[in-house]
C-alpha cells in the first residue's frame, strides 16, 4: 500500500508538471518514468525488465510509421494543392467553402496527425480566404473543430485513439464499426452548427474571384512525383489496416513496413525526413507506458478501482456517460493524451474486477476528442489556429471561440451521448 | 571624398505628430521614398520609408506563406484601403528607429550603411544629431564611381 501511495503521487506530481507546463511534458514524462523506476528499485516492486515491457512497442512503431509517411509528404505541397483546387470548384462561395476544406480537413486528420492537417491547412486557407477578401476567422476555427471531431473516427486519428487501441487491443477496424458512424453524425451537426454560428460571416460573396481562380495550383505541388508515391503507398497502407486481423498482421508492422517502402521508393535526404519527425512525442510515449506501468505494478489502481466498481457494475450507461463527459470537461482544458493515460489504468483496474468495460473506451475516446473543442487551448489544433490569426486582421480571440467553439462541443458531445445511448448494447459488446 | 559632397541640402523632413494621412501626401507631393523625422530641434528621431507605408496594406498571407510564387492575382487584397483609425495615427508609432551619417564620413560608409539597413536614402546629420541634409543610394553611388575613372 506504502508503494502504491508513493506510485501514485509520482504519477500525480508528473501529471501537475505537465498540466501546469512547468516543464516541457516530454521531460516531465521522462522524470516521472525514471523517478518511477528509481523508487520501484528501491522498494521491490518495480524492475528494469518490467518497465521495458510495459513499452508498448506496437504504439511506437505505427506512430513512427505514419510520422514518417507524412513527414515525406509535408514538403511536397500536396495539402496545398488540395486545399486550393478545392476552392477554386468552390467558385469562392463562402458556403461551399466552409464545407470543402472543413471536410479536406477532415478527411487528412482521420489518416494523419490532427495538428500535421491544421498546420498545412490553415495558411492556405488565410491566403484563400485574404483573395476573396473574406475573414479567414470562421473557417480556421471550423478547421480546428473538424480536424479534432474527424481524428476520432479511425486508430491512426488522433494519439489517445492509439493508446486506447493498444490498452484495449482494439483493431483499425473495430474503430471503423464502432467509431466511425458516430463520428460521422457528429461531424454533420458540428458542421452545421458552425454554419448557422458564422452565418453572419458567411453571407456575403467574394469582392474579387480571379485572384482565387489564377492560383496556379501546380507551381505549388513542389514535388509531384514524391507526392504521389508517398500517397499510393499510403492508401496501400490504410488497405492493409482493414485487412489487419484477416492477416495476423500488427498496424505498427503495416506503418513501418510502408515507410521503408515510401523511404526506398522516394529515396530523400534521410537526416532531412527524420529530422521532420516529432521525436519528443514518442519519447514521451514512451515514458508514459513506463510510468504507468508502475503505478499498475504496485496494485493501488485495483482498490481505486474497487470503489468506482460499484457504480460501474450496477449501471453501467450511467458510468460511460459520466466518464465520457468527465473526461471532455477535462479535456477542454488540458491536453488529451496525459487525460487518457491517467484513464486507462483506471478502465483496466475495472476490467480486471470482472467489469465489462468495453463501452467505457469508446466513452474515453469519445470524450478526449471531443473535448478539446470547448476552448482555445483545449487542443493543439485549436492552440495553431489561433497563433496562426495572430499575424492576420482578424485574431480569434478566447471570448470569440467561447461563443463559437464551446457550442459546438457541447452539442457534439450531446449528439454523442444520445448515439451511445442507442448503440450502448453494441458498444459494450 | 565625403558624403557632404553629394547629399542633397533642401530636405524635406516631417515631425512624429504627423499623422500617416498627412505623410502620404507629403511623399506624393514630392515623389520621394524616404522621409526623415524631426523634433522641434531638427533633431533626428526617426525615419520612415514609402515601403513602412505600403507595407500597412500588405494582405497577411505574404507574412504566412513562405513562397508567394504561385498567386498570380492578389485578388480582393488588391483593393485594400487602410482605414481612417490608420491613417490617423501619428507616424511616430510606425516609423523606424534613426539611421544617419555625419557629413564627413566616407561613402563607403554611407553605401554600407544604405545596404545593411535596407534603405532608399541615408540622413546626414551634424556633431549634435540635427538634420543637415539627405543622400540617395544614386547620389553617394555615382559619387563613388567616378573615382573608378581616375586610373
Amino acid at each position: 500500500m506504502v508503494n502504491g501511495i508513493i506510485a501514485l503521487l509520482i504519477f500525480i506530481f508528473t501529471l501537475y508538471l505537465i498540466f501546469s507546463e512547468k516543464l516541457h511534458r516530454t521531460i516531465a514524462g521522462l522524470l516521472g518514468a525514471a523517478a518511477m523506476l528509481i523508487v520501484g528499485k528501491v522498494f521491490g516492486f518495480y524492475s528494469e525488465t518490467e518497465a521495458i515491457e510495459t513499452i508498448d512497442f506496437s504504439t511506437l512503431g505505427l506512430l513512427l510509421g505514419m510520422m514518417i509517411l507524412v513527414a515525406l509528404l509535408e514538403p511536397t505541397g500536396i495539402f496545398e494543392f488540395i486545399a486550393i483546387k478545392a476552392a477554386q470548384f468552390s467558385k469562392g462561395k463562402p458556403g461551399k467553402l466552409l464545407v470543402l476544406l472543413g471536410l479536406i480537413t477532415t478527411v487528412l486528420s482521420m489518416f494523419l496527425d490532427n495538428v500535421t492537417t491544421v498546420i498545412l491547412i490553415a495558411p492556405v486557407t488565410v491566403l484563400i480566404c485574404e483573395l476573396l477578401g473574406f475573414s479567414p476567422t470562421p473557417f480556421l476555427i471550423t478547421e480546428a473543430l473538424l480536424s479534432d471531431t474527424g481524428g476520432i473516427a479511425t486508430l491512426i486519428g488522433d494519439p489517445p485513439n492509439l493508446l486506447i487501441a493498444a490498452a484495449a487491443g482494439l483493431t483499425f477496424n473495430d474503430f471503423l464499426t464502432h467509431s466511425l458512424p458516430i463520428v460521422v453524425v457528429t461531424w454533420i451537426t458540428a458542421l452545421v452548427l458552425l454554419k448557422y454560428l458564422f452565418r453572419k460571416e458567411l453571407n456575403t460573396s467574394p469582392s474579387n474571384i480571379e485572384g482565387l481562380m489564377e492560383l496556379n495550383a501546380t507551381e505549388v505541388l513542389k514535388e509531384g512525383k514524391t507526392a504521389i508515391r508517398v500517397m499510393i503507398v499510403l492508401v496501400v497502407a490504410v488497405i492493409f489496416f482493414f485487412l489487419e486481423e484477416l492477416l495476423h498482421i500488427s498496424p505498427a508492422f503495416i506503418a513501418l513496413t510502408a515507410a521503408t517502402v515510401a523511404l526506398v521508393w522516394v529515396r530523400p535526404d534521410p537526416r532531412e525526413t527524420l529530422s521532420r519527425i516529432e521525436w519528443s512525442v514518442l519519447v514521451f510515449f514512451g515514458a508514459l507506458f513506463i510510468m504507468v506501468g508502475g503505478l499498475e505494478k504496485t496494485g493501488l489502481l485495483e482498490s481505486l478501482a474497487h470503489g468506482l466498481s460499484g457504480l460501474a457494475h450496477q449501471n453501467p450507461l450511467l458510468f460511460s456517460i459520466a466518464l465520457l463527459w468527465f473526461v471532455a470537461l477535462l479535456s477542454a482544458f488540458l491536453d488529451n493524451i496525459p487525460i487518457t493515460v491517467a484513464f486507462i489504468p483506471v478502465i483496466q483496474s475495472l476490467a480486471a474486477s470482472g467489469i465489462n468495460v468495453a463501452a467505457f473506451w469508446w466513452a474515453l475516446a469519445f470524450g478526449a476528442g471531443l473535448g478539446g473543442n470547448g476552448t482555445i487551448i483545449g487542443s493543439t489544433a485549436n492552440i495553431v489556429v489561433a497563433s496562426l490569426s495572430e499575424r492576420t486582421r482578424n485574431p480569434i480571440t478566447v471570448k470569440l471561440w467561447n461563443k463559437r467553439g464551446l457550442p459546438v462541443m457541447l452539442a457534439t458531445c450531446a449528439v454523442t451521448t444520445i448515439l451511445f445511448i442507442i448503440a450502448y448494447p453494441y458498444l459494450s459488446k | 571624398m565625403k558624403l557632404s559632397a553629394c547629399m542633397k541640402q533642401n530636405v524635406i523632413f516631417v515631425s512624429p505628430e504627423t499623422t500617416l494621412r498627412e505623410t502620404a501626401n507629403t511623399f506624393i507631393k514630392h515623389h520621394i521614398g524616404t522621409l526623415p523625422v524631426v523634433d522641434a530641434d531638427k533633431k533626428l528621431v526617426g525615419i520612415l520609408l514609402i515601403r513602412d507605408l505600403v507595407s500597412q496594406v500588405f494582405p497577411d498571407f505574404v507574412n504566412i506563406m513562405q513562397d508567394i510564387d504561385f498567386i498570380l492575382d492578389f485578388g480582393a487584397a488588391e483593393a485594400r484601403q487602410p482605414d481612417d483609425a490608420l491613417l490617423n495615427t501619428p507616424i511616430s508609432e510606425i516609423m523606424q528607429p534613426p539611421i544617419s551619417c555625419r557629413g564627413d564620413s566616407s561613402l563607403l560608409r554611407a553605401a554600407t550603411l544604405i545596404k545593411k539597413h535596407n534603405l532608399l536614402d541615408l540622413p546626414v546629420v551634424d556633431d549634435d544629431e540635427r538634420l543637415i541634409g539627405i543622400a540617395s543610394l544614386v547620389d553617394i553611388g555615382t559619387k563613388f564611381l567616378h573615382g573608378w575613372n581616375k586610373a
